[in-house]
Formats: structure tokens, sequence, C-alpha cells
């Protein structure tokens, strides 16, 4: 009788039982596939090995692979490239996110046809979107090549993959046209959840339309707006497909970000420790940004 | 709303002027699909192809193992969200219903997990996967694609069931319900949208994924799927682009087919909690 009254979840007493029942798969699964691994590779990134064995006797304790990391000037150039990838496709996709989601947040007729095609490249697949731009940004004959000449931008036939000035922009074009759509969908949602009664007050005290748009929509968005940038960046700072499939990381290092140097350092090199390394450092970047830009989110939040 | 003529005009040309350029990535690929080798290979690019060569799509369908590379894709997927998909049905009722000691950090713990580098955490996997003789095998997606699921899912679902009133369950234990019994016939019924979302969304991500099935499977054609395949059409030097394109597209319409279904889901859903 007892026994049974233990597991009784519908006592009160119990209801916590029941919480830390219902937990415990998802504590145990990330604990075997995300929590372990990560305290592997923080291990790795503090040992001087190649291709290591699981159970193999560790190496020695040495911080060789950092100070290796921080006195090379490939990981200062992946740094350089990572910022600069993350401020042009960020304000690209912000700038086009934001103003598709606020063309489409009017009524008309179409509407939801409208919406729906300008946030289409989001379900494309980013090899896929790669296949696409790989062809348009092909040397001899793609199609962004041919309009420059036309449009009188350039004299010849751009070799974009081979140039590193063009290979960064062919990079950053393709990822806006692919981040763009999530800042449009989580704007246009931000968009819907402002009440219509700020607008007509503001209609009946004379406000036009530039200044409802500074002072109801711009503020009542900052939250979303917050959130959506850290959304963004890390998605710049932690891609891997499109670079690696477009670029390589090439010509000259010129694409070649934090996240492709650490798979590089890994898989073409096999410096496990090192590769650890710059992950544990990207990693740590991406935490300590992301917590200094949600605080400044959370205070212009009140 | 009432606009003049010319406003209306305006609107409706930005509108079909920025779709024409949102969408013109996305027609340059069914147009190269369809064109001839010789057609591709000339300038000035002919924006639809005199000779449409539809015949390309089962030409690839046919000569290529696409099938075999869509099918591994859907396995991988529908493994991991099924994986995923019970474990934080589970962890997002318990986050949503329960306030439990710890329970609030592992949430935070599981949120920060989103920003875990996927270069970062497939070394420790690769050797994980080696040791065990998994390398290869669509097995190492499953559990791979569940990292890059859970953060979110967990968290989706923990905002869905936040909007499901507790009245009902309250409800069914006062008729004689177990927790768990009200958890699984009230609650779970009433959040079929929301998990139906939440699961299309999880495929999306796995069917997504191209670096840790290259990392894993790269020297398992057999196990290939549809990402990594298409990778291995572009040659060193050349590229039957019509081929590539061709089966690019049977490697993205599942994905457009979901995306128009949950399409009103990603802006209902997230407006969902807002309005409340």
């Amino acid at each position: 009788m007892s026994r049974v009254r233990l597991f009784d979840l519908a006592r009160p007493s119990r209801q916590h039982l029941m919480g830390y029942i219902l937990l415990a798969p998802a504590v145990l699964l990330v604990g075997l596939i995300i929590v372990y691994p990560l305290i592997i590779s923080i291990d790795l990134s503090l040992q001087a090995v190649k291709l290591p064995r699981i159970g193999a006797p560790r190496a020695p304790f040495t911080t060789a692979n950092y100070e290796r990391l921080f006195a090379s000037s490939e990981f200062w150039m992946a740094c350089w490239v990572t910022l600069k990838l993350v401020v042009v496709v960020t304000a690209g996709s912000l700038i086009t996110g934001v103003s598709t989601a606020l063309l489409v947040n009017n009524r008309f007729r179409g509407r939801t046809l409208a919406r729906l095609a300008m946030a289409l490249p989001w379900a494309v697949p980013e090899v896929i979107a790669v296949v696409i731009f790989a062809w348009i940004f092909d040397s001899s004959f793609g199609l962004m090549s041919w309009l420059l000449v036309k449009l009188g931008l350039s004299n010849g036939m751009v070799a974009w993959v081979s140039t590193p000035g063009a290979a960064f922009w062919a990079v950053a074009i393709t990822m806006i046209w692919k981040g763009f759509p999530f800042v449009s969908i989580m704007t246009l949602a931000g968009l819907q959840s402002i009440p219509t009664d700020f607008y007509n007050a503001a209609k009946v005290d004379g406000a036009n339309v530039f200044q409802r748009f500074r002072w109801i929509t711009l503020p009542l968005l900052m939250p979303v707006l917050g959130v959506t940038l850290v959304l963004v960046i890390l998605w710049v700072f932690r891609d891997f497909s499109i670079i690696k499939v477009l670029t390589e990381g090439g010509p000259l290092k010129s694409t070649q970000t934090l996240s492709i140097m650490t798979y590089d350092q890994a898989f073409g090199f096999f410096n496990f420790g090192y590769a650890s390394a710059v992950g544990v450092v990207t990693l740590v970047i991406c935490v300590v940004a992301s917590l200094l830009m949600l605080g400044r989110q959370t205070r212009a939040m009140y | 709303m009432n606009r003049t003529p010319l406003q209306s005009l305006a609107l409706y040309g930005t509108v079909i002027l920025l779709a024409a350029l949102i969408l013109f990535p996305v027609y340059w690929l069914l147009v190269t699909a369809i064109s001839t080798s010789a057609e591709l290979s000339q300038l000035p690019p002919s924006f639809w192809p005199d000779d449409a060569q539809w015949s390309t799509f089962a030409k690839v369908w046919e000569e290529r193992p696409i099938p075999l590379w869509l099918l591994n894709s859907m396995l991988a997927a529908i493994g991991s969200v099924a994986l995923s998909m019970v474990v934080s049905v589970l962890a997002g009722y318990a986050l949503s219903r329960f306030s439990i000691r710890g329970g609030h950090s592992l949430g935070l713990f599981i949120l920060t997990a989103k920003m875990l580098p996927a270069t970062l955490l497939v070394i420790p996997l690769f050797s994980i996967f080696r040791n065990f003789g998994m390398i290869g095998s669509l097995w190492t997606l499953v559990l791979a694609h569940s990292t890059l699921i859970i953060p979110f899912t967990t968290w989706m679902l923990k905002g869905y069931f936040d909007t499901i009133p507790r009245e009902l369950e309250q409800a069914a234990m006062v008729d004689g319900c177990s927790p768990m019994g009200a958890m699984v016939r009230v609650v779970l019924p009433v959040a079929t949208p929301g998990l139906a979302a939440t699961s299309l969304y999880a495929f999306v991500l796995s069917w997504a994924d191209y670096a840790y099935a290259r990392t894993f499977l790269v020297n398992a054609p057999g196990s290939w799927t549809a990402n990594l395949g298409i990778t291995t059409m572009r040659g060193e030097y050349t590229t039957d682009w019509n081929e590539i394109s061709a089966a690019a597209v049977f490697v993205a319409v599942p994905i457009i087919v979901i995306y128009l279904f949950l399409e009103r889901y990603l802006v209902g859903g997230l407006t969902a909690g807002a309005e409340k």
C-alpha cells in the first residue's frame, strides 16, 4: 500500500517528482550528446594531440594550443574575416528583412502570397542556396559577372572564387539571401503584436506616417529586433556549409572564418587539439557577445 | 484602409519588384536545370531556354543515386525528429508546468546550447563515434542532429504548453485522471498543431545539415544524405550545371512544401504568446 502511495503522482507533494521524471530523458540525452562531448573538446584543447583515441591515456596538460593560437596570424585573420562577415551579413539581413516585413504588413490583396514569396529562401537548404549562387557567381558564364559588365561596373568576367575581395562578397550575398527571411518572419510577428489602437490614437493626435514609425513601431519592435540580431550574428559566426561549399574558405583564406578554421584544422590537418582550442575560443566569443547584447536588450525593454 | 490609385500602384509595384528579386535565384535554378549544356556556356545568358530539356530531371533521377540520397536524408530526419520530440515534449511540459529546483537553469542551459558551433561539437562527436565504430552509419546523424534540434524544440514546445490553460489538466484530474494520463490524453491532443509544427521545423533542421553528414559519412557513399551527395556532383574543373541544378530541385522541394504548410505557424505561433 505504502509503495503505491510513494509513487502516487497526483499527490501535491509528488508533483515535483513527476517534473523530475519528465525532465530525466532530456537531461540524460543532453548530457550524453552535448555536455560530455563539450567536456572532451575542452580537454582536447589542453593537450598536444593530433587524432586521439578516447580511452587512451591522456596526453600531458598543456596550454601550447592556445599559445600557438594567439601567436598565429591565421587566427587573427580568421577573426577579422568573421567580424567583417558578421557586420555585412547582419546589416544586409536586417535592412532587407525589416523592410520586406514592413511592406507585407500592409493590407492588400495577395498579401499571403507575397509573404510566402518573400520568406521562401528560409526554406531553401543552405547547400542548395550555394548550388544556385555558385552558378550565378561562376567565373566563365555566371550571370553576376555578365550583369556587372552590362552595367559598366566591370571590364571583364570576374573570377569570383579566385579573387579574395570578390569571394568575400559572393559569400556575403549568398548569406544575406539565405538569412534575411528569418529577420522578416520575426519582424512580422513583432509588428502584428503591436495593438492598432496605438496607431489610431497617434493619427488622432496628428502624427504622420514617419512619426508613427519612429515613435510607435520602432520602440515596440526593439525587443524582437534585439533577439533577432543576436540570433543572426550567432548564425553567421557558426555557419559552416555556405562558406565551405562555396569557397572552402579560400582564396588565400580570405573567407576563412573561425568556424571554417576549426573544421579544417580538425579534419583537414587532423590537429584535434589545436582545432578544439580554436572552437573553444569561438564558443567563448559567441557566449560573451550574446550575453553583452542580450543584457543591453533587456535594459532597452524598460 | 483607403489608398489613392497612385499609392496602390506604388505598393503593388514595390511588392512585385522585391518578390521578383528575391525569387529570381530560385527561378534561375529551374531555368538552369532545363537548359542544354551548350546554352549554359554562352553569353549573354538566355532567361528562358529555346529548347526546354525537362528530361534532365528524369536523367538525373536515374543516373545519379538521388533516390538513395533522399531516402538517407529522410531516415536521418525521421530518426532524429522522433528521438528529439519524445525527449523535448516531456521536458517542455515539465518546464512549462512544474517549478522544479534546477529546472530553470537546465532550461537556460538548453537555450545556450543553441550557441554551440557545430564545428566545435563535431570534433568530440567524431572521436566518440569512431570509438564505437559508428563512422559511416546513419545512426551518427540521428544523434548529431538531435544536438541541433533539442535546444529549439524544447523551447518551442514549452511555449506551446504555456498557452494551454492548466485548468484543462486540473479538470481531468478531478475526473480521476492521473497526472501522466492528463498530459497524454488531454494536453497532447490539444497541442497537436503545435507538435506538428515543431516536428516539421525539426525536420527542416535535420534536412539542412551538411557539416555532420560530411564528417561522419564522407567515406560511405551508401549513407550519403541529399546535401552531401549534391556537393559531390561539383567537379574540380567542370560541373554539369544543368544536372546539379535538377538534383538540387529534388532536394529543395520537400522542404519548400513543408515551408508552405509551416509558414502560418511560424508567424502565428510566435504571435500567439504576445497577444495573450
